[in-house]
């Protein structure tokens, strides 16, 4: 640090600066190496998977595991089309419900406001397992137990309370004042809000409902608890119930059905990345 | 909390004052999904953990009183899940913190495209379903074919291959691991955003002071991090409170009850003996505790606000 206004990025190679390579690429490896080994086992034989010392690349690259996944006695296509199905629905539902109370939440100037929104959010922070008996013995008696609807009610009590939240964050960032043209024409408010406010959230919702769809993806102990016929089954829970069969030595079998349970989280995930950074750092950095 | 709110909103200008029904209509569609299946789940809840409700038995459920709750109170496997469930939380999401932390001020100085880059590839754990963790975890802890084990074996640091899942005493911080891994991310995308957020002038200003690296991060990033530290640690509390697919998915809570958190033993109790009474009675204890924290939450929001 001997010349102090200079910004340390200007010397190329002082001994900080290795050390700090030095510990990015660790990041990197200790953030990446599982991920290689799921695709890398992948694409291994069983015996391959569990030998002794491990092969980095696989000796005989092999698609067998995917391509076994479709042939086997479990329906991995309605599982992975189960997931797919109730997951979107949950995230449309849930962006639905919240849009217009994240909009009243943050415009409103009715007393309860500030009450509503806290109770809101104390929801989130529910334990799931507390609500799980009673809303087991709920969807039991509204005969919704074993179906999708009754995982996406499921899903919902979490989804919505996190969707309110992350969404009034996004309305919070739209300056009143260009909603005052419409209001000074008379529109009322649910037109102000289609017409005018939905359009400029747009990337808000796409991330929330990201967020939300991801939730739910990971989302283990309802579709275990919720559902019973395996051909309904979700993917995060049917890789646990098969494992004790099917996969039990088959690792390369296993690591073919996680990437594909993997893929569409990714390809979620990076899609929405950088609004999400948005979306999470003006709740957490900027304040609620 | 009431006095908090109208103070909060009318910091934001108000063009029109006067009540419209519009706003009002439009939470109640949240409100009454809510009251369906959270707020009635909740009330039911507590009446189960007064009754001996067990979905096996035909006869009907009775009034016990507070006999659940004492029950609780000398059930050693409640309090090991208490325990345990405090050293998995409290440790995953402080040691995730401090990596996250350590990442993000590493990272500070590089620019653009080969920030956003790096960022991007750090970030991928977090994207990884929560059960793939399990299972990738699990796989790479084999005893016999584990990648690590091997990795230890011929390197030379362990002599004969680490039972990580099998044993009792490893088993709960090798599922920590794989949670950091997954966790350590969201951290450091967090404080990553709030160090950009730092205005220049004060980080300048530091520098004519011929503050050191050290003594810039002590005395003017850290304070700048605090909330969002404080934030973000607790909403990962709470998910981790929560956490049931990792856990699960790598050892259903065992060897033993080595690995089980209250989720784990409320789920055993609930859907492997249908025991719903006392399940129900180990909830609302946890939601007491839960509240506590969202009362410091809710605190930590409130301050930042100011």
């Amino acid at each position: 640090m001997s010349s102090p206004v200079q910004p340390p990025s200007a010397r190329r190679f002082s001994p900080g600066r290795i050390a700090q390579w030095v510990a990015i690429g660790f990041a990197l490896f200790w953030s990446l190496a599982p991920i290689y080994w799921m695709l890398s086992t992948s694409f291994k034989t069983e015996l391959e998977a569990t030998r002794l010392v491990p092969t980095l690349w696989p000796e005989a690259p092999t698609v067998a595991n995917y391509v076994g996944l479709a042939g086997t006695s479990l329906p991995f296509v309605a599982f992975f089309v189960n997931t797919v199905v109730s997951c979107l629905v949950t995230a449309v539902v849930c962006v639905v419900i919240a849009t217009p109370a994240a909009y009243a939440l943050s415009r409103a100037r009715f007393r309860l406001a500030g009450t509503v929104g806290y109770s809101i959010l104390a929801f989130r922070m529910l334990p799931m397992v507390v609500v799980l008996a009673p809303l087991y013995l709920l969807l039991l008696n509204a005969r919704l137990l074993d179906s999708g609807t009754g995982l996406v009610v499921g899903f919902t009590t979490f989804g919505l309370p996190f969707a309110v939240w992350m969404m009034k964050s996004f309305v919070d960032a739209v300056p009143i004042e260009i909603e005052e043209a419409a209001r000074v024409d008379g529109y009322p408010r649910w037109q102000i809000l289609l017409k005018v406010v939905v359009p400029l959230i747009l990337p808000g919702i796409l991330t929330t409902a990201t967020f939300v769809f991801m939730e739910a993806w990971n989302n283990l102990i309802y579709p275990l608890t919720f559902i019973t016929t395996m051909d309904k089954q979700t993917l995060p829970a049917a890789l646990v119930l098969t494992f004790t069969g099917q996969f039990k030595t088959d690792w390369g079998g296993m690591m073919a059905a996680a990437t594909i349970t993997t893929l569409p989280l990714m390809i979620a995930f990076f899609a929405v990345q950088r609004s999400m950074v948005r979306g999470l750092t003006s709740g957490a950095v900027a304040g609620a | 909390m009431a006095a908090q709110a109208p103070a909060a909103t009318q910091a934001r200008a108000r063009p029109r004052a006067g009540r419209e029904p519009w706003l009002d209509w439009m939470v109640l569609p949240t409100l009454v999904v809510m009251a369906v299946v959270v707020g009635y789940p909740i009330v039911y809840t507590i009446l189960l953990s007064v009754e001996d409700y067990n979905l096996l038995d035909f006869s009907p459920a009775n009034f016990i009183g507070a006999d659940n709750y004492t029950k609780l109170f000398s059930d050693p496997i409640f309090w090991q899940s208490l325990r345990n469930t405090a050293v998995y939380t409290f440790g995953s999401v402080g040691i995730s913190a401090l990596l996250g932390l350590a990442l993000a001020l590493l990272m500070e100085n590089l620019g653009g495209a080969r920030f956003r880059a790096i960022r991007a590839l750090l970030l991928t754990p977090w994207a990884v379903p929560f059960v793939v963790v399990a299972f990738l975890f699990r796989y790479m802890y084999l005893q016999n074919g584990g990648v690590i084990n091997a990795l230890l074996l011929s390197s030379g640091l362990a002599s004969a291959p680490v039972p990580w899942l099998n044993s009792a005493s490893l088993a709960l911080p090798a599922v920590m691991v794989a949670n950091i891994w997954a966790m350590a991310p969201f951290f450091f995308l967090l404080l990553s955003a709030a160090l950009s957020a730092i205005p220049n002038e004060v980080i300048e200003s530091a520098r004519v002071d011929r503050a050191g690296t050290w003594g810039m991060i002590w005395h003017i990033k850290l304070p700048f991090l605090r909330n969002p530290l404080l934030i973000s640690s607790l909403l990962m509390v709470i998910s981790n409170f929560n956490d049931f697919a990792k856990i699960w998915a790598m050892t259903q809570g065992g060897p033993g009850y080595s690995t089980s958190t209250l989720v784990v033993y409320v789920y055993r109790l609930a859907f492997e003996n249908f025991e719903f009474g006392y399940a129900s009675a180990i909830g609302v204890i946890w939601l007491m505790m839960l509240m506590v924290f969202a009362w410091f939450y809710m605190r930590a929001l409130r301050m930042e606000r100011r």
